[in-house]
């Protein structure tokens, strides 16, 4: 840090400056002082940090975590007055950071909702959660064996989660202006994407890939008929191949402000998660503007996925933990909810709650047999993960 | 007296600073473990030692150090007119031009990066403007660029250049410069050679103020910068969360600070009194 | 002193630069539409949508509270810091002093969020609190924020002014009087910078705020950046709007006051 002084005699030194500058001491050792002022701010410091009443003495209350906007509120304020708990109503935008969280440990939430593969089954595997007590949850009988027989994968014994809701990864399309630009092109395959004399064709009215390599490579994987979990390198290769295939045509990478792309026109070819496109779908149709979004599913195939409602090891309220899981799972607060975030659930009963056209929407709800070419995905080792990563850097570089 | 000034800060520091250092350079040393933290506590020095070795981190670290000094010339250029001018002003008007400069900050940077993404789209204010006015044919990608981001970077960070800058030239004499400029020296001289000189420790605190956090900015970059755009703050997140590598975003941690901190430290040590 | 005209224009491009953004998301906070830059007409739903999201509103009261307290922490504990660099010239463990302080602005928000978590949590598996929440967030953006306020005091002593505090100690003040009637006044507009800079860092942090805050313990940037990543609703521009006309009244009144006690002008 550069200091520029007006110019003074160091010669002249006043007897206080001398006491200051410690050459003298006066009035007791300046050292016991310093300690003693070190003691007493410490003392002072740790004052200030709240102390939390202990929980003997709390009313009830269950600590939730959950993604933005993924939850009916009038079910939270039900359950509050059916129960008389109270809901401390928690959210985060990205696995990341409940990840992060919960990986520390004592995070002090007592129901999170992770994404079953990785976040789930990582967390199962270093013992942040905890087993789920099926005596205390009637309602999980109620959730569709096939699909939690697809999620075991993750979580086998199906032991510490719950489905809260699910979807799939694919594209998000505008089929009017993608019918403009490659007329013979087939809408429900992921050829529209992947095969480059496609993708230049429609490159003009913008293509955006998601910023997600878990969720890119192992469909690419699938497509050229590998296994999605393969972490051989010469299958990476081949990935990596086929998509420099396409990256001239490739306008952005987003994370969910895809949604406001699609919505607004910007895009017009998007891969992305199917809840995404939904939720683009209903903006677009709120803002009048022409633009019209479908959701596919390709016939190829797509991934699962499930986000997952679970409990961590160090919850501090358990017991409420459970109640609100089974609350959740009942087939009316279950469809309530679908009904509002347009994400399907995965209680059968709830299926005739849900409005008309969420139910009917194959794009949501996609008929069985579309459902059986899904694929799940299941855990990458650190090391192939890293690959995996650098290859993705290299990919969105452009290199 | 000493002991007052010294004794609460020294309290903190050491508890809020030191002590989480040990705990970073305990992690660094440790593995990467499944378990809750992520982490075995041993004491290996590999990660440490990729650091330094592999082109990946050395040639992110570049890039994050380009990054810092583009942003922080910038700020200077643009902040140092701001400043002179404020600290030039009346003093019963200085506070509310003062206030201006912090105002936009009040309501959320992430907010008015929201504002720049609006601007730099495809399909946003900049783009239509110049559709509209017929300068260009097709929409210029200027988001996720690094353009953008060096953009968003100086939007946000300029205070922290022009506030520091602005107390110090406030400070500044008046009648140094009045009396160069009646021995006849024209303003750019006497700004050379008076006012520029005078401000300088001004400017050392505002660009340390700038260069520095930018190295390890993340939020800006995620949001305005494109795939490419590097700090050291995003690749340590990336260690951080997609990799669950704690020990190596440790060791980036640790290895950051030292270079950093090095130089910093040894001006320091300099006490301020010098003939 | 002549007033240079160039300088006044850049500073009128200054202020353009910073406000053009703002300017809009105003623009954007009354539009009808949700989507930021299609525009289908005036309307002030999203103002209305605000008011009654808890949410955001809490998120925001809290913000405000965290960042007042962080901002006085800082500015009492950074101030102090300033000083002793500036003023008490060689003292034992100035080196580690220096260092401890500049550290967390070299540290990435990242890694200061991320070793005091990890500190927070040791030290409530051993002796059973702190509970992370509101607390918590405060003592790390103090932590955060004390080197700028430090930078900012020391910048200004450093050119100076010792010479006055000689001058009032050999007139016979003791150096705590010299301290409060010499060197403090001195310092106020820096002390003053100070806050603000604090306040404003604590009140636009993230990345901090995320790692180490507990349940129910949001912050408006925590909520805001949640919902950018997922397409940003409009009811964040009405708040910002919001915010920034309170602030702007209450600048507006405080001006008015100075230029009643001070007189107009000069």
């Amino acid at each position: 840090m550069l200091r520029r002084g007006i110019g003074r005699s160091e010669r002249f030194r006043s007897p206080a400056r001398m006491v200051g500058s410690g050459r003298i001491a006066i009035g007791g050792s300046m050292r016991f002082r310093t300690r003693l002022g070190v003691a007493l701010s410490l003392l002072a410091f740790l004052a200030v940090l709240p102390l939390r009443a202990p929980a003997a003495t709390e009313a009830r209350v269950v600590n939730v975590y959950n993604w933005s906007d993924y939850i009916d509120p009038e079910a939270l304020k039900r359950f509050e007055r059916e129960t008389g708990i109270r809901v401390q109503y928690d959210v985060y935008d990205s696995l990341e950071t409940l990840e992060g969280k919960l990986l520390a440990g004592h995070s002090g939430y007592d129901v999170i909702v992770p994404t079953a593969q990785p976040t789930l089954a990582r967390l199962i595997k270093s013992g942040g959660v905890q087993k789920l007590d099926r005596a205390k949850l009637p309602h999980f009988a109620g959730l569709d064996p096939d699909l939690m027989k697809r999620v075991s994968g993750a979580d086998p014994g199906n032991l510490y989660g719950a489905i809260y809701l699910w979807g799939s990864t694919g594209l998000g399309i505008d089929p009017r202006k993608i019918a403009a630009l490659a007329p013979d092109a087939r809408l429900d395959s992921w050829d529209l994407l992947f095969d480059p004399a496609n993708a230049k064709r429609i490159a003009p009215c913008g293509i955006t890939m998601m910023d997600s390599a878990i969720d890119v490579i192992p469909t690419v994987l699938h497509i050229l008929g590998k296994s999605p979990d393969s972490t051989d390198p010469a299958d990476l290769a081949a990935v990596e191949a086929r998509l420099r295939a396409i990256r001239p045509y490739i306008r952005n990478f987003d994370n969910g402000g895809a949604i406001e792309e699609m919505a607004s026109g910007a895009a017009c070819l998007v891969f992305d998660y199917s809840g995404d496109v939904i939720q683009a779908k209903a903006r677009a149709e709120e803002a009048r503007q022409g633009v019209t979004l479908r959701y596919v599913a390709p016939r190829e195939g797509a991934q699962l996925s499930f986000d997952m409602l679970a409990i961590p090891k160090d919850a501090p309220h358990p017991t409420e933990a459970l109640a609100f899981i089974d609350f959740i799972l009942t087939p009316d607060v279950m469809a309530g909810i679908t009904n509002k975030v347009s994400y399907p659930n995965a209680v059968p009963a709830s299926r005739k709650m849900v409005r008309e056209e969420i139910a009917d929407d194959p794009g949501i709800y996609p008929s069985a047999a579309a459902l059986a070419g899904f694929f799940t995905v299941g855990p990458v080792a650190p090391a192939a993960e890293r690959a995996r990563g650098r290859m993705w850097a290299r990919f969105k570089a452009g290199q | 007296m000493r002991g007052t000034v010294l004794g609460p800060v020294w309290a903190w520091l050491l508890a809020f600073v030191g002590l989480p250092a040990i705990v970073l350079a305990v992690i660094a040393l440790a593995q990467p473990a499944d378990g809750v933290p992520p982490y075995e506590l041993g004491a290996g020095f590999d990660d440490l030692a990729t650091v330094f070795t592999d082109p990946y981190y050395r040639d992110a670290f570049l890039a994050s150090l380009r990054v810092s000094a583009i942003c922080s010339a910038l700020c200077l250029l643009i902040g140092y007119p701001m400043a002179l001018a404020i600290a030039r002003s009346a003093p019963a008007r200085r506070p509310l031009l003062l206030l201006l400069v912090m105002l936009p900050f009040w309501t959320g940077f992430l907010l008015r990066v929201a504002a720049w993404v609006g601007l730099l789209r495809d399909d946003g204010w900049i783009n239509a403007a110049l559709l509209a006015l017929g300068v260009i044919d097709a929409p210029l990608p200027l988001l996720h660029t690094d353009g953008a981001m060096i953009v968003g970077i100086v939007y946000a960070y300029l205070p922290f250049m022009v506030l520091p800058l602005e107390a110090r030239l406030a400070r500044a004499d008046p009648a140094l410069e009045q009396a160069a400029a009646d021995l006849g020296a024209p303003p750019w001289r006497v700004f050379l050679r008076v006012t520029w000189p005078l401000s300088l420790p001004g400017v050392a605190a505002g660009l340390v103020l700038v260069f520095v956090p930018v190295m390890g900015e993340y939020v800006i970059p995620e949001l305005l910068g494109g795939p490419g755009s590097m700090t050291m703050g995003r690749v340590i997140w990336t260690e951080l969360f997609d990799n669950h590598d704690w020990p190596m975003a440790a060791s980036l941690a640790l290895v950051l600070t030292g270079l950093l901190l090095l130089p910093a430290l040894a001006l320091r040590a300099a006490p301020p009194n010098r003939a | 002193m002549r007033r240079s005209r160039f300088l006044g224009g850049c500073l009128i491009a200054a202020y353009g630069f910073l406000y053009g953004p703002i300017a809009l998301l105003v623009l954007t906070s009354f539009n009808d539409s949700r989507l930021t830059t299609v525009w289908t007409g005036f309307s002030p739903r999203w103002f209305i949508a605000l008011a009654g999201n808890d949410a955001l509103i809490d998120a925001a009261l809290l913000s405000l509270r965290i960042a007042a307290l962080a901002a006085t922490g800082a500015t009492v504990i950074g101030g102090l810091a300033g000083v002793a660099l500036a003023r008490l010239g060689r003292f034992r463990g100035r080196g580690l002093f220096a260092g401890l302080l500049a550290a967390p602005l070299v540290l990435p928000d990242l890694l200061i969020g991320l070793a005091l978590l990890l500190l927070f949590v040791a030290t409530q598996q051993v002796v059973g609190f702190p509970e992370r929440g509101a607390g918590t967030i405060v003592v790390a953006h103090v932590t955060a924020s004390l080197a700028y306020v430090a930078v900012v005091v020391e910048a200004r002593l450093a050119g100076g002014g010792e010479v006055l505090e000689q001058a009032a100690m050999d007139l016979g003040a003791t150096p705590l009087v010299a301290f409060r009637r010499v060197t403090l006044p001195l310092l106020a507009p820096a002390l003053v910078s100070g806050w603000l800079l604090a306040f404003t860092l604590s009140l636009d942090d993230v990345v901090i705020a995320s790692l180490v805050s507990g349940p129910g313990a949001s912050t408006l940037p925590m909520v805001v950046f949640s919902s950018l990543r997922l397409g940003a609703t409009p009811e964040l521009n009405a708040l910002a709007t919001a915010i920034l006309a309170v602030t702007a009244a209450g600048l507006l009144l405080a001006w008015f006051v100075q230029r009643r006690r001070f007189g107009a002008g000069r």
